[in-house]
């Protein structure tokens, strides 16, 4: 379905982004960034939350009009003023929050738009679902129909709708907005394949990410932005990590993962037998005081679905639940509260955060008893306490009365964490604690725990990322299918031992995905 | 996480609370005031605005509750229906029954919180929306109304029960001291205290609020009971203002309650609205009426007016949020 990669002299480059310049009222996004990509190349965007990035590939995906500079394909100018131009000169874009219609067909979000058709407009379903098959099996999936709803798939399987989508409209050149950072190790294994197969086809992928590791598997170059600047661009094989984070936060952090050991004490939670079907069988594990309890696991295999058990979001139906020693029945997240468990829970749009209110009141939403009398809240008091959280996690805001979601990823979930932590809890579960945030918040949050965990805290913390896992972790627990199936102190946990254990076998990891 | 930097000069250029839907209106209002009254001479006299006040209680005291209902996401359609089930049964306890009037006025209070609890705990327990659900219950408490009374009318009150409904407290509509008692309590509860701040926390995100460990099932069942409440005590009033009880009464009281609440900035998809946006909008929608009524316009077309009002308010507030969120 891609053009030809011979038919043009490849002497221009196939994308040409030249001296970008954007600016919204009160704030420079963009100050003359350029970048190229040639036929068949792999191009990282790297940059914090807030370095323009997002801004870049919104001009170049045609989302609005850059000030000055312009864009290049095969060396000729080309017009983005809305999407649609983009895609007509072979760009796509693949946004991080996934643009499919859950209750259509794979078919059918493929070729929406621009579906085949037979006479008087009909659609012609059987091309259409030939059509499918043939990108399917272009691309060697064989676990995706045609005819499957959109809505039943894994998020790694509505990525790979989303990337044949982009081919079935000849997109030679596909941006990727983080595409890995709701994926299992799993599905990003096979995410690069599929780049690797398009990368052979010619196409151009522009690829940002926060992960750096990944940016050295699949990148052949990388640009590095910083405060809507170009910083620099690099050949991957020329250059390491240390470097890609200096140049990008313009300082060097000293360690990811500054894990300090500190005693630990008593079982804070322990969890016998605890049954919530489908997905939480028979779970039984212990979290002391001053430790930090690693869960790990593929999407789907019911580390959410515990945590959220657990915080009696969703009760359970058997087994038990200790704190401190004292038999709980949790029934709610209120009572949950009340016995000191705080969950930072894996979506921070949806579950953590009410984006559309100010910094001041999601702070104290989860401890609103604190700072209000007889109901009333003490508008003083509660200044007080998101005043102190601000200062104490450092979290960048104009002011308290700011809208919390329009401040950057890394700031919106230490704020969540700072909700939580106002109440004083025994016990955090945090869930995919730095998910989609850059490296400089993810260290301050890793530092964090390490803090937390050192003033006694119980921590339990359910990530994706192995290595984050590895290095925070005292203990790591395996979940699979429901049940936790593997327990490896720190000095045992390794990449391949968590790594073999969460998958099991391919056949079970998909089933679980 | 949205990087793209967002314009922060229009909130330099004017004052946050000149930007608010409320303060907009406020003005409109004030113009809409001075301009129906320089062309009618009766318009802008203390009486007729404090006659405007009694004609406006009944809905008012709905509104009130509405607007908490509404801030959540949420919306009651059967109050209407529920102030014809609770006039019903006020003038049908006491005439029919034998209960003494006072017996009789509460007793039509606790059906109407009974009906409005009903309305809840089927939308919290059972998770029916509260637009099917009370669309259901809008006709089957206007159904019940008319079963009990068959199309029989209830008069003859005792004098003392025309107080409420007619007469003036010094020198103010007697029931027009209830709505500003329930304006004043209801705009504290929602602006200061934790209740207040859970209702904003479901209307912006109910997932959220659950996870925060907030009461959200009971919020509702609270304010949908307390919408029943005050539908049974708007019938009250409106028993004694009309001096008769009829099955039809409050017909239509859902819409003209829902577009006062609306008109004040309440966003019907929750998360947004203030008491004194739903008092301006009740203000307005009264006055216009009464104005237009005053300067000789027919019924229908203060009608058109009042639409026209609504759809314009709704495109300045739509505007005013994309300023205020810079897009």
């Amino acid at each position: 379905m891609t053009t030809d990669p011979h038919r043009e002299a490849p002497t221009a480059p196939l994308l040409s982004v030249r001296t970008i310049e954007k600016s919204f009222p009160g704030v420079r996004a963009l100050s003359g960034v350029s970048f190229e990509a040639a036929r068949g190349e792999v191009h990282a965007l790297l940059g914090e939350n807030g370095a323009g990035k997002s801004t870049l590939i919104k001009i170049i995906s045609g989302v609005f009009p850059p000030d000055r500079g312009g864009v290049l394909v095969d060396g000729r100018p080309v017009d983005l003023a809305r999407p649609d131009d983009a895609r007509r000169a072979g760009i796509a874009t693949i946004y991080q929050e996934l643009l499919l219609f859950p209750e259509l067909t794979v078919a059918e979000n493929i070729f929406m738009g621009h579906a085949p058709r037979a006479g008087l407009g009909r659609i012609d379903w059987r091309a259409m679902h030939e059509k499918t098959n043939a990108l399917l099996a272009s691309l060697e999936i064989h676990d995706l129909q045609a005819d499957r709803v959109v809505g039943s798939l894994s998020v790694g399987n509505r990525q790979r709708v989303e990337i044949l989508r982009a081919l079935s409209q000849d997109a030679r050149i596909l941006i990727m907005d983080e595409p890995t950072a709701a994926l299992t190790e799993y599905d990003v294994t096979r995410l690069f394949d599929i780049v690797r197969k398009l990368k052979g086809r010619g196409v151009a992928v522009i690829y940002i990410s926060h992960r750096l590791d990944e940016i050295f598997a699949i990148a052949d170059r990388v640009t590095v932005l910083r405060d809507g600047a170009h910083v620099a661009t690099r050949r991957v094989a020329d250059t390491d990590a240390a470097e890609l984070v200096q140049l990008m936060v313009g300082r060097r952090i000293e360690s990811l993962f500054p894990k300090v050991t500190v005693p630990i004490g008593k079982p804070v939670l322990e969890v016998m037998d605890l049954e919530r079907r489908p997905l939480t069988r028979s779970v039984s594990l212990t979290v002391r005081a001053g430790e930090i309890v690693g869960l790990a696991g593929l999407v789907g295999s019911g580390r959410s679905e515990l945590a959220q058990t657990i915080f009696g979001v969703t009760p359970a139906d058997g087994g038990e639940i200790r704190i401190d020693g004292q038999q709980a029945d949790i029934r709610s997240p209120a009572q949950a509260r009340s016995l000191g468990i705080a969950y930072v829970p894996e979506d921070r749009g949806t579950q953590g955060l009410v984006r559309p209110m100010t910094v001041r009141e999601n702070f104290s939403l989860a401890a609103l008893g604190k700072v209000a009398f007889g109901g009333f809240i003490d508008r003083g008091a509660e200044r007080r306490l998101a005043g102190d959280g601000l200062k104490r996690f450092a979290v960048k805001t104009s002011s308290l009365e700011q809208v919390a979601g329009k401040l950057s990823g890394g700031n919106q979930q230490k704020i969540v964490l700072g909700k939580w932590l106002a109440n004083g809890p025994k016990l955090l579960i945090l869930d995919e604690p730095t998910r989609g945030i850059d490296v400089g918040a993810k260290a301050e949050i890793h530092r964090l725990m390490g803090e937390l965990a050192a003033q006694g805290l119980a921590i339990l913390m359910i990530s994706s990322e192995l290595p984050e896992v590895l290095g925070m972790s005292d203990r790591v627990l395996v979940m699979r299918e429901g049940r936790v199936v593997a327990e490896f102190p720190r000095e045992q946990a390794t990449q391949e031992s968590v790594g073999a254990a969460m998958m099991g076998s391919h056949e079970n990891a998909e089933k679980a995905a | 996480m949205s990087e793209i930097p967002l314009p922060q000069a229009a909130k330099r250029v004017m004052p946050w609370w000149l930007l608010r839907h409320e303060t907009m209106l406020a003005v409109i209002l004030l113009i809409a005031l001075i301009g129906l009254g320089s062309m009618n001479s009766r318009f802008l006299t203390l009486d007729n605005l404090l006659n405007q006040g009694r004609l406006t209680t009944e809905v008012g005291l709905i509104a009130l509750p509405m607007t908490f209902i509404i801030i959540t996401g949420g919306i009651d359609l059967s109050v209407g229906s529920i102030v014809g089930l609770c006039a019903i049964l006020l003038g049908y306890s006491w005439k029919v029954f034998g209960f003494p009037l006072p017996l009789a006025i509460g007793f039509s209070l606790f059906i109407g919180g009974v009906a409005g609890f009903l309305n809840g705990i089927v939308i919290t327990r059972v998770k029916v929306p509260p637009l099917i659900m009370t669309i259901a219950t809008l006709a089957l408490y206007r159904g019940l109304a008319e079963g009990i009374s068959q199309a029989r009318s209830v008069r003859g009150y005792p004098e003392w029960f025309y107080f409420i409904g007619q007469d003036n407290l010094f020198g103010v509509p007697a029931q027009l001291w209830l709505l500003l008692i329930a304006i004043v309590v209801t705009a504290i509860v929602l602006d200061r205290t934790t209740f207040g701040r859970t209702l904003y926390a479901i209307g912006n995100n109910e997932t959220a609020a659950r996870f925060s460990g907030l009461p959200v099932d009971r919020v509702k069942l609270i304010i949908y009971t307390l919408s029943g409440l005050m539908a049974g005590l708007s019938a009250c009033v409106l028993v004694s203002r009309v001096t008769t009880t009829r099955s039809d009464m409050g017909i239509g009281y859902e819409l003209d309650v829902i577009a006062a609440v609306v008109l004040g900035g309440t966003s019907i998809f929750g998360g947004i609205g203030t008491i004194w946006g739903t008092v301006v909008g009740l203000a307005m929608i009264q006055l216009l009426k009464n104005g237009l009524a005053l300067t000789g316009v027919k019924g229908d077309a203060t009608i058109v007016v009042i639409g026209t009002v609504l759809i314009l308010s709704t495109l300045v507030a739509s505007s005013l949020q994309r300023r205020r969120e810079g897009v």
